[in-house]
């Protein structure tokens, strides 16, 4: 590597570890030395040719047509995510009716989205579902929009969530525990809008 | 069962969501919410395994199985906000192996890789170009750089990761990025 008297006794090897750390804390024998200066420049422009690269490539990559988003898609397959069966009594003694726990996930989120402004993450069903009459917990983790009142998001979750279990199952619903994991920013456009000229 | 359909939230559409919603959500069986992670990510795992590649013809493969591992796996990711850059290793991972797969049928199959399939008018047009040039010396590098340049630039990944990844030390890790962005300087101040 270079003499590191040429870079003021640092080593190349510190100034590109000084750079991956954003350059804190500042240091000022580096800072203040016009040879690490050009190199730590130097450095900065190779990422910023690097990433108008790959921006270039990433475009060009997603103006592609779509069949491998679709051929991905099919590869794919929800029974890992099926979970336990939910039984749903029926008139006929024969019949057997049941919805899986993966469905039921699947109904809680979209009444979820129903509530504007908090989104529903992964959500729980705790206690032996497949147990009619079984005491279920139901855990669901959300996001919330920032500037939004928190508790009052969460009771119009609450309630929704409450709806859509009485119409869609017969969980015995004892409890439903939202935890608010993170708040988001209101939707701004991608940044590949904002890069034409 | 397709979701029912409810008044769209506008302020907040799926495309929109955060990383960690999008990644719980797929975990917990949402494709719709997977699918845009695959549309949000899917040119940059194409762009990186065509980097390590050095064709077009094997990426697609590459990539789909890269996001079938990550359905299968998405359970077991913690934190959902660093779902890009998991993404990113798995997809490193499997180039990886597919050229070490090429490598083996080596004796057997003497053709060459296909030329980088770059090669349309527009992209001929701008060779010369820094990021062109660019292209030509990441290409150049030794095999060990290159990959640690392109998790840390690419992935961004953290040291610890690479290290991690590449089973090396973290030290290891620091001396090949260094060594990666001197000659990757050294080079582009010829082009000037």
């Amino acid at each position: 590597m270079t003499s590191s008297d040429a870079l003021a006794g640092h080593t190349f090897e510190e100034l590109s570890d000084y750079l991956d750390r954003d350059r804190t804390p500042a240091d000022p024998s580096i800072e203040g030395s016009p040879e690490c200066q050009t190199a730590l420049n130097g450095m900065q422009r190779l990422r910023s040719v690097h990433r108008d690269l790959l921006l270039k490539d990433a475009q060009r990559e997603s103006e592609r047509e779509d069949s491998w988003v679709s051929s991905i898609l099919q590869h794919i397959s929800l029974e890992a995510r099926a979970g336990r069966d939910i039984p749903i009594s029926h008139s006929s003694p024969t019949a057997r009716l049941s919805v899986t726990e993966g469905a039921v996930r699947g109904i809680l989120r979209a009444a979820g989205d129903s509530v504007p402004n908090i989104i529903v993450g992964r959500c729980h069903l705790d206690g032996d579902v497949t147990e009619p009459g079984a005491p279920i917990t139901v855990r669901v983790d959300a996001t919330v929009l920032e500037g939004e009142i928190i508790a009052s998001l969460a009771d119009q979750l609450r309630e929704a969530l409450y709806a859509a279990l009485r119409q869609h199952t017969e969980l015995a619903v004892e409890a439903i525990d939202i935890t608010i994991r993170d708040l988001y920013q209101p939707f701004v456009p991608p940044a590949k809008a904002s890069s034409d000229e | 069962m397709p979701p029912t359909p409810t008044r769209e939230p506008v302020s907040s559409p799926l495309e929109s969501f955060p990383d960690q919603v999008l990644s719980d959500r797929a975990a917990d069986g949402d494709m719709r919410a997977f699918e845009v992670l695959v549309r949000r990510y899917g040119p940059l795992m194409r762009v990186y395994a065509s980097r390590v590649l050095g064709s077009n013809d094997e990426m697609d493969d590459v990539v789909q199985e890269s996001f079938i591992t990550a359905w299968q796996q998405l359970p077991t990711l913690e934190n959902g906000a660093a779902v890009k850059s998991w993404l990113m290793r798995i997809v490193s991972r499997k180039s990886v192996d597919r050229v070490r797969a090429r490598r083996q049928h080596v004796n057997i199959d003497l053709t060459d890789a296909p030329a980088p399939a770059q090669q349309s008018p527009h992209r001929l047009a701008e060779a010369g170009s820094q990021t062109e040039a660019l292209t030509r010396v990441l290409a150049e590098l030794p095999e060990d750089q290159r990959r640690c340049w392109m998790l840390r630039e690419l992935a961004e990944c953290s040291y610890g990761e690479i290290a991690a990844e590449l089973e090396i030390p973290v030290s290891t890790v620091r001396g090949l990025l260094a060594r990666a962005r001197k000659t990757l300087l050294q080079e582009m101040e010829e082009w000037r």
